[in-house]
Parts: structure tokens; C-alpha cells; sequence
């Protein structure tokens, strides 16, 4: 039953997810003995001073303790502080991740919806004109970087296109720095990095449908479907995508996890104000604090992700509830 | 003496039919080789490679005897020269050749892929021969640490490794395999799994060939199509991880160059000088693509799945 | 006065393939009367599928290229996509082999087994269902009601051909095909399968044709059958006669080939020599004449048509209709 389904996947998860809490501390490890957060620049302060300060902050903790310690925080929603500034992670977590998850959330979501139709046209026209230029289109977006991607687009549709005197789409930011925020500003500024995610996505999830599509026509099943006499939309869009649509909803549910952390090279070419370029901009600033607790966090996301990927399929696919 | 070979070959009944004897049996490397040689885009994307990848090793004497310059040697009275003349690519800002620091980030780029290739396939292949073969709780204890490794969201963890170790090639190739081997070794996993209960499996076991041998000799070759599956549809993706490792800066640093840290100041190439952002994304682009389309092509002939 | 619902005439069905046309329905004339049960008989690949399949018009990628099927005096061939959909389900109705591949496995059953109705009939949702659940129960599925909440693959394969049966009845159709409905089901479950089918032809009064390889399935259900070989009808009569003395080589090797009980422990299989001719590349004359036993120089010049041989057998053999019986060890 779905039930039983979920608690084992979720058990399962929780043991990931302590494992991946003790990969994070090793590798913290390596920087505790170094730094007290925000603080230790101060000249003013006394040896003993700092030594008091460590112990408070649990710096000086055998291994284990720490471990204890960094759980039960995280349960708490406490995710460290930084070492620049001694600023709790999770604020700048909150802050940032609401933008993040509008970056990526709208890069999948058009994804989703471009690649349906593609691949259902390439799979109905296979070997049409239509079906060859998307398989280039397809084949060539997996190739480009991402990053170039976007340095392109920022060329042409701000750069140039300010030059010639057209319309420009802004390069940076989430929202303009006056009078920006309400929905068509953020729109345009949306705009290019979410064209540049969304495009990686629709190379693969196009292809994808269409063979899955191409697949679940050859079924037998389509073939009972004609021969009871429906119109052969109904036997395609109903009988035929249903089908077909389980393992594209499998492939996107392997990006879901990914959510917070796909967008990261977009989001610091495009100075997007999201989680991974607070991770990057963090990590140039040897604050390896934050850069871990965002880490973590991103990670927990990854694990609760694929249990909702999982939990999904299970709806969508009778044959896994049960069995 | 009776010739054992020929009394039993006599015994054998005629072929069904005059098609029976004629094709020779092939193995299966054989006839994977040609279904691979048959398939032009294939070449023609494999011969690229190999090419570029000739280019990189003999870069020297490309600058030598093509651009004369070194890549890192600076012509302050230079920079920013257009394609053209002696700069068969322009210069960028210290009136470095893009043509050399191309080549040379070459060599750079394409050495670190295939290095974190070698790294993931030795490591995944090692861990998901034993996690398969030995099952039980080998298996568990083994495949919940590669759904802890899987777990990290990649790039994550490159930022951290980054800026935690010194980055090398070296070191980096070694970063980004540490993400890598987790896929490899749920692969090899899964086809040792269904290669494990086939008969000649239990033949050999019982004719007591030891562990070792049934893995090394038996299971390992059976797997290998995989692997050459998995690791050239892979070089591709690398080779876009390592360029934007390199373009945030937290790869291969300046003035060492790599076709992804050439774009790393782009942003201010962009009102002047844009053949400093075009060459070196044309270059990845090209290359990615040539290697995506080279592993599509070694899939539709390797892979024992779509026999 | 038996009506006669079905006359395929002359049919003639072609697949284009790169290395040429195959001929994969080759002139094949049938009838079939209302309330009787037609065996198709032939080996993999002699058209019998194709030959159903073209009488709703499903046969695409292949194209009808010649001959007629007259459905209650309407030449299908010529009938549009809309007016063939109209019958396909409804009229003439057509239940598969492999019922474990061939029920979609994301919709419920009894779902499925109500979409008939749903296009057909213009119900809704729950009246179709409870259409479905009758159905159900009436080919012998207990607890209708609970099972058509259920997904194909909670069903047994018995189960499930049932259930495709139930399908293929909703709409109480005139016709139903019934294409290899038993080769995909145990032994012991095909017996209440072929039950079934017979109850059901009592019962609905529906005309049947049973596509099979399997003779002794014939035997057991069929009062007339048909023999097809290389895209053509060879034979075809009513069953005892035709099993009792065939009028054809093929259908007499094929009849000697079946192992029996009560054969001599020592006597050898008798299997049809040669192969099964490639349809592209037809033999000149008749396409049995290289693997019969008894060919004349007729055989390989001319191609034999589909005669009276005997009182109540059709044969396509310049051997029998010369008046030859078929004997021989």
C-alpha cells in the first residue's frame, strides 16, 4: 500500500541523511581548528579570551559531541554561523532560497511544458523535418555550457541590443534597484536566466518524450485502444501520454532534488540573488561556515526531494504501490 | 587412429540451410567494432577527438611553429588585438594569443576529463563489482554510502572542495570524480546483479574457481560495455563541469590557461572585444558536442542492452 | 435461413518494407454467418492477424490494396476513419493475445472495460462502470465489483483475458475476433477460456472468429474452419470434414505433425520439411508446392484457386481438385 511505501522510503532517507551529516563535519573538519567566527580579527582581544569563546561556541568539542551538537541545531533550524560575520546561515538561507526556487521552479516548469508537446510532435512526425530540427536543437543544447549560455544572451539582449537602441532585458538582479519589484519587473529579469535553464532542460526532457512516446505507441495496449474504436487523439493523448508521461515525470523528479542547486552557475553569471551565489560568493570569502550549513541544507533538499520523486512515481505507477 | 575432430564432425547434421555456414561467428567486440565503424557521425565525431586531443599533447610544437608565442607570455603593446594577422585569434587583455591559450587550455581541459574519468570508472567499477558480487550486507553498507555521495548536490561540493583543497588538475580531477563514481557504481552494480545469475556464473563456481577469479576473469568483462558506454556518453558533461569549475574561478587558476577561465572576465570583454567570448565557448561547444554525439554512437553499438 | 453478417472478398493487404512489397493478405475470400463460430488456422506469419486486422481497418502501416469486406452489405474498404470507428468496438469487436500487454496498466479495469460503452453508447462515467462490473461477472470474474477497482497486473492471466473478453462484449457486438486468445494462458486455463468463448457465442448469439495455430483449439470450437498459408486461404470447410479428410497437403502435413497418445512409441515426429516461404519472394505457381509431398509439374507452373473439392470443402490444389485423395505414411 502507498502507506508502507512512504514509511520505508522515508527510514531509508533519514539513514542517508545522517550519513551525509557525517561526510559534512569531516569535511569541516579540516577548518575548526582555525577560525572563530566573526570575531578572532579583533586585536583587542586576549588569548584567553578567544580560547573562552571557542569553548562556548563548542569549537574545542571531541568529534562526536560536535556531531550531537551540529543534529540537534539543524533540527532546530539552526544551520551555524558565518565566519565572516558571525550571521546566522539560516537567515541568509531564507532570504535567498525564495529566489532560487522562482529561478528554477519557472526554468522547470517551462521545461515541462515545452518538452511535452516537442517530443509528442517528434515522436507523431517521426522523421519529418520538424522531428530532425528538434533532435539538432536537442542534441546541440546538451553541449553548450551553461555559462556561456548565459554570457551570450546578456551580449545580445542587453548589450547589443542597448547599443542599437532596442529594448534591453537587464542582466543582473532579480528585481531593479529602483522603483523594480512589482511582477513585470521581475518577469524581465527572469527572463534570460531562466531561458538559459530551461533550454538545458527541454534539450533532454524533448528527446526524452519522444522516445518514451515512440515506445508506448509500439504497446500493445494502443493497439486494443483502435480497436475499440476511439478517435486516434483519445488513443494518443489519453491512453498513449499517460503512459508515456511516467518516465519523463521519473527524469524530472531525478531534477526536483535539484532544485536549489541547479540554477548556481546561472545565478552568478546573472548576479541572481539565490542560494547558490550566496554559496559562491561566501566561498571566495573563505567562509567556510555558511558555505557548509547552505551545503547541508541543499543536500537535505536533495534527500527530501527524492523521496517525493519516489512518492510521486508510486501515485502515477499502480504497478509500484504495490509491489 | 580415428581424428576425434573429424569422426565428430561428420556425426554433426547438415545445416538447416546454405545461410547456416557461410557468415563466420564474431565476438562480440568484433561486431560492435564495426556496427561502430559503420557509423559516420561516429567517426567523424571520434576522429575529432582524437585530433583535438593530439592538438593538446603536442601543443608545444603547435606554438612553436603556428603562433610563436608561449601562452602565458604577455605583449603589453598588444592586448586586445581583433582575429587576425599574427593573432590568428586576437589577444585578449595582457595581449596573450587566444589561439595558444586555446590549445593549451586544451591540454588542461581535456586532460583533467579524462583523468576524472579514470578516477570514477576504477573507483565505481571497484566498489559496485564487490557491492553486487557479495550482495547482503556488503551491498547495503556499500550502496548507502553512494546514496550519501549521490546525495551532495555536485556543485556544492565542488565549491567547498575548491576553496578546502589547493586546486590542481590533479587535485580537481579528483574533486569532481568524487561525485562521479556514486552513478558508476550503481551502473556496475546493477549489471553485475543480472550477470551474477547466469548459468555460466554458476558453472564456473562450480568447477571452484575462486572469488577473485570469477570477478576478474568473468564478471568484468561482461561489464565493460557498460562502462565504455557510460564513460563516453560522460566525457561531454565533464568536460562542461570542469569549464565552469574554471570559469567561477574555483577550477584551474590564471594565469594557467583553460578554455572555461578564458571566459572568467568576459563580462568586461563584452563592449570590445567580443572574439574573447566567442572562441572559447565555440571551442567547448564543439568539443562537448563532437564527444556527446562520439558516445551516442559507441552506445548504439556497444551497449548489450539494445541487442 | 442463416444471415450472412461478414464476406470478405479477393482482400489483399500489402506492407511496404525496403527490400519490397510483402504480400502479407494475398486474395482471401471468407464468409462469416451470424451465431456461427470460423476458425482461421495457419503458422506464424500466414496472415491470419493481418487478414482480422484488415477487416476493421487497423492494418496500417500495411494498405488494403484490392478486394472487398462486406459487413452487413457495407464495403468497409471504402468506409471513412469515422464511419469505421463507428463500428470497430461496436459492431465487430476484437480481443488479443497477450492480455497482460494488451490492457493499458494505468487505468483501472473496469475503466477499461466501460470505455466501450462510454464511446460508444454516449454513458456516463458510473453507468458505464456498472455495465463493465455486470460484464465482468458474467465471464465468470467473481467479486465484479471489487476486482474492476483493481489494475491488469493485480489480475491472474486468466483473469485478464476474461476480462478482455468482458471488454470486447460490452456493446454486444454482431462479430467478434478473437486473435490467438488462448496462446499467452496456461494449459489448463485455456480450456476456460475456449469455455468461455462458447458460452458466451450461446448466450449473445455472437457471430466468432478464432485466429489460432493451434488445431486442437479448432477442434473444440470451431463448426467451420479456414487454412491460411503464404497470405491465401488453402482450405476451408466444416471442421470435421476438413480434420476428418483434408483436401490439402498443407492442412493433411499439419494434421500429421501433431504428436498423438496413441502413436507407436517408436514412430518418428513427422514435421512439414523446408521453411516457410518469405512473402516478398513468393514461389512461382502455388507457395506450398517446395515443401508438398505430393506435387505435380502443375505445382510449380501455375497458381491453384480456391475450388469445390468434395461436398462440402473448399481446396486450393490442382492435386485434389484432379480428383487425387491425400494418403501416405
Amino acid at each position: 500500500m502507498l502507506a508502507k511505501f512512504v514509511v520505508r522510503r522515508f527510514l531509508a532517507s533519514i539513514v542517508v541523511v545522517l550519513g551525509v551529516t557525517l561526510i559534512t563535519l569531516l569535511l569541516m573538519d579540516r577548518t575548526r581548528g582555525t577560525y572563530v567566527p566573526g570575531i578572532d580579527l579583533n586585536p583587542a582581544l586576549r588569548p584567553e579570551d578567544i580560547a573562552r569563546l571557542r569553548t562556548n561556541l563548542g569549537l574545542d568539542q571531541p568529534f562526536y559531541m560536535w556531531y550531537v551538537t551540529w543534529i540537534w541545531n539543524v533540527a532546530h533550524g539552526d544551520f551555524g554561523r558565518s565566519m565572516i560575520d558571525g550571521s546566522p546561515v539560516t537567515s541568509h538561507i531564507l532570504d535567498r532560497l525564495p529566489n532560487t526556487l522562482e529561478l528554477t521552479g519557472t526554468a522547470i516548469v517551462v521545461g515541462i511544458l515545452l518538452s511535452i508537446p516537442l517530443g509528442v510532435i517528434g515522436a507523431l512526425r517521426r522523421g519529418s523535418k520538424a522531428d530532425h530540427a528538434l533532435t539538432v536543437v536537442s542534441v546541440a543544447g546538451f553541449a553548450v555550457p551553461q555559462f556561456w549560455m548565459g554570457l551570450l544572451l546578456i551580449l545580445i539582449f542587453s548589450v547589443t541590443f542597448q547599443q542599437a537602441g532596442l529594448p534591453w532585458l537587464p542582466s543582473s538582479g532579480a528585481t531593479s534597484p529602483l522603483n523594480g519589484g512589482d511582477l513585470w519587473d521581475r518577469i524581465v529579469h527572469l527572463l534570460m536566466p531562466a531561458t538559459v535553464l530551461a533550454f538545458f532542460y527541454l534539450s533532454v526532457w524533448s528527446r526524452f518524450t519522444r522516445s518514451s512516446m515512440l515506445e508506448v505507441l509500439s504497446q500493445d495496449y494502443i493497439r486494443t485502444a483502435r480497436a475499440k474504436g476511439m478517435s486516434e487523439r483519445r488513443v494518443v493523448y489519453l491512453h498513449g501520454l499517460r503512459n508515456a508521461l511516467i518516465p519523463l515525470i521519473t527524469l524530472v523528479g531525478l531534477e526536483l532534488p535539484g532544485l536549489v542547486s541547479g540554477g548556481l552557475v546561472v545565478e552568478v553569471v546573472f548576479g541572481w540573488p539565490g542560494i547558490g551565489r550566496l554559496a559562491f560568493e561566501r566561498a571566495l570569502q573563505y567562509d567556510y561556515s555558511t558555505v557548509m550549513g547552505v551545503t547541508f541544507f541543499a543536500t537535505l533538499l536533495v534527500v527530501a526531494g527524492n523521496l517525493l520523486a519516489d512518492v510521486l512515481y508510486a501515485i502515477l505507477d499502480p504497478r509500484i504501490r504495490y509491489a | 587412429m580415428i581424428d576425434p575432430g573429424q569422426a565428430i564432425a561428420s556425426d554433426l547434421p547438415a545445416p538447416a540451410f546454405e545461410g547456416d555456414a557461410r557468415r563466420p561467428a564474431q565476438s562480440y567486440w568484433n561486431e560492435s567494432w564495426e556496427r561502430l565503424r559503420a557509423n559516420r557521425i561516429g567517426i567523424v565525431c571520434g576522429s575529432l577527438i582524437v585530433v583535438l586531443a593530439l592538438i593538446a599533447i603536442a601543443a608545444p610544437l603547435f606554438t612553436q611553429f603556428l603562433t610563436h608565442v608561449e601562452p602565458s607570455q604577455l605583449d603589453l603593446d598588444n592586448t586586445f588585438k581583433p582575429p587576425g594577422g599574427a593573432h590568428l585569434l586576437g589577444t585578449d587583455e595582457l595581449g596573450r594569443d587566444t589561439l595558444t591559450r586555446l590549445i593549451y587550455g586544451g591540454r588542461v581541459t581535456l586532460g583533467v576529463a579524462f583523468l576524472t574519468i579514470a578516477l570514477s570508472l576504477t573507483l565505481g567499477t571497484g566498489v559496485g563489482l564487490l557491492a553486487g558480487y557479495y550482495g547482503r550486507w556488503i551491498d547495503d553498507l556499500l550502496m548507502r554510502f553512494v546514496d550519501v555521495v549521490l546525495a551532495f548536490p555536485a556543485i556544492f561540493l565542488f565549491i567547498l572542495m575548491a576553496i578546502l583543497f589547493r586546486p590542481t588538475p590533479i587535485t580537481l580531477a579528483a574533486v569532481i570524480a568524487s561525485v562521479g563514481w556514486g552513478g558508476v557504481a550503481r551502473l556496475v552494480r546493477g549489471e553485475v546483479l543480472s550477470v551474477k545469475e547466469r548459468d555460466f556464473i554458476l558453472a564456473t563456481r562450480s568447477i571452484g574457481a575462486r572469488d577473485v577469479r570469477l570477478i576478474v576473469r568473468h564478471l568484468l568483462p561482461n561489464v565493460l560495455p557498460v562502462l565504455i558506454v557510460a564513460a563516453t556518453l560522460g566525457v561531454g558533461q565533464i568536460i562542461l563541469i570542469e569549464a565552469a569549475l574554471d570559469f567561477l574561478g574555483l577550477g584551474i587558476q590564471p594565469p594557467t590557461a583553460s578554455w572555461g577561465n578564458m571566459l572568467t572576465n568576459s563580462q568586461s570583454y563584452f563592449f570590445h572585444s567580443t572574439w574573447l567570448v566567442y572562441f572559447p565557448g565555440i571551442t567547448i561547444f564543439v568539443t562537448v558536442l563532437a564527444a556527446n554525439l562520439f558516445g551516442n554512437a559507441v552506445r548504439d553499438a556497444f551497449d548489450p542492452r539494445l541487442k | 435461413m442463416a444471415t450472412t453478417l461478414l464476406e470478405v472478398q479477393d482482400l489483399r493487404t500489402v506492407f511496404a518494407t525496403k527490400n519490397g512489397n510483402v504480400k502479407a493478405v494475398d486474395g482471401v475470400s471468407f464468409h462469416l454467418d451470424a451465431g456461427e463460430t470460423l476458425g482461421i488456422v495457419g503458422e506464424s506469419g500466414c496472415g491470419k492477424s493481418v487478414t482480422a486486422m484488415s477487416v476493421i481497418g487497423l492494418q496500417r502501416p500495411g494498405r488494403i490494396v484490392g478486394g472487398r469486406v462486406l459487413f452487413m452489405g457495407r464495403d468497409l474498404t471504402k468506409a471513412s476513419e469515422t464511419e469505421m470507428r463507428e463500428i470497430r468496438g461496436q459492431e465487430i469487436a476484437m480481443i488479443f493475445q497477450d492480455p497482460m500487454t494488451s490492457l493499458n496498466p494505468v487505468f483501472r479495469t473496469g475503466w477499461q472495460v466501460g470505455e466501450p460503452l462510454r464511446l460508444h453508447r454516449g454513458v456516463d462515467g458510473i453507468r458505464a462502470l456498472a455495465g463493465a462490473v455486470a460484464m465482468l461477472g458474467k465471464v465468470g470474474i467473481s467479486s465484479p465489483a471489487e476486482r474492476a477497482k483493481s489494475y491488469p497486473h493485480q489480475f491472474s492471466g486468466g483473469m485478464r483475458q476474461r476480462a478482455m473478453i468482458a471488454m470486447g462484449l460490452t456493446t454486444t457486438p454482431k462479430v467478434l475476433i478473437a486473435d490467438e486468445p488462448t496462446t499467452a494462458l496456461d494449459v489448463t486455463i485455456q480450456a476456460q477460456i475456449l469455455d468461455l468463448l462458447r458460452q458466451v457465442n450461446r448466450e449473445f448469439g455472437t457471430a466468432t472468429i478464432l485466429i489460432t495455430h493451434n488445431l486442437g483449439v479448432v477442434a473444440g470450437m470451431c463448426e467451420r474452419v479456414m487454412v491460411m498459408y503464404a497470405g491465401k486461404v488453402v482450405e476451408s470447410g466444416p471442421t470435421t470434414d476438413v480434420f476428418a479428410h483434408p483436401k490439402h497437403p498443407y492442412t493433411w502435413s499439419l494434421l500429421r505433425s501433431i504428436p498423438r497418445l496413441d502413436a507407436e512409441r517408436h514412430e518418428a515426429l513427422k514435421p512439414i520439411e523446408g521453411l516457410p516461404p518469405n512473402l516478398i519472394d513468393l514461389p512461382k505457381g502455388c507457395a506450398f508446392h517446395p515443401r508438398c509431398p505430393f506435387k505435380i509439374e502443375k505445382c510449380s507452373r501455375d497458381t491453384p484457386v480456391l475450388n469445390r473439392v468434395g461436398a462440402t470443402q473448399l481446396a486450393a490444389c490442382w492435386v485434389t481438385q484432379a480428383g487425387t485423395e491425400l494418403k501416405g505414411a
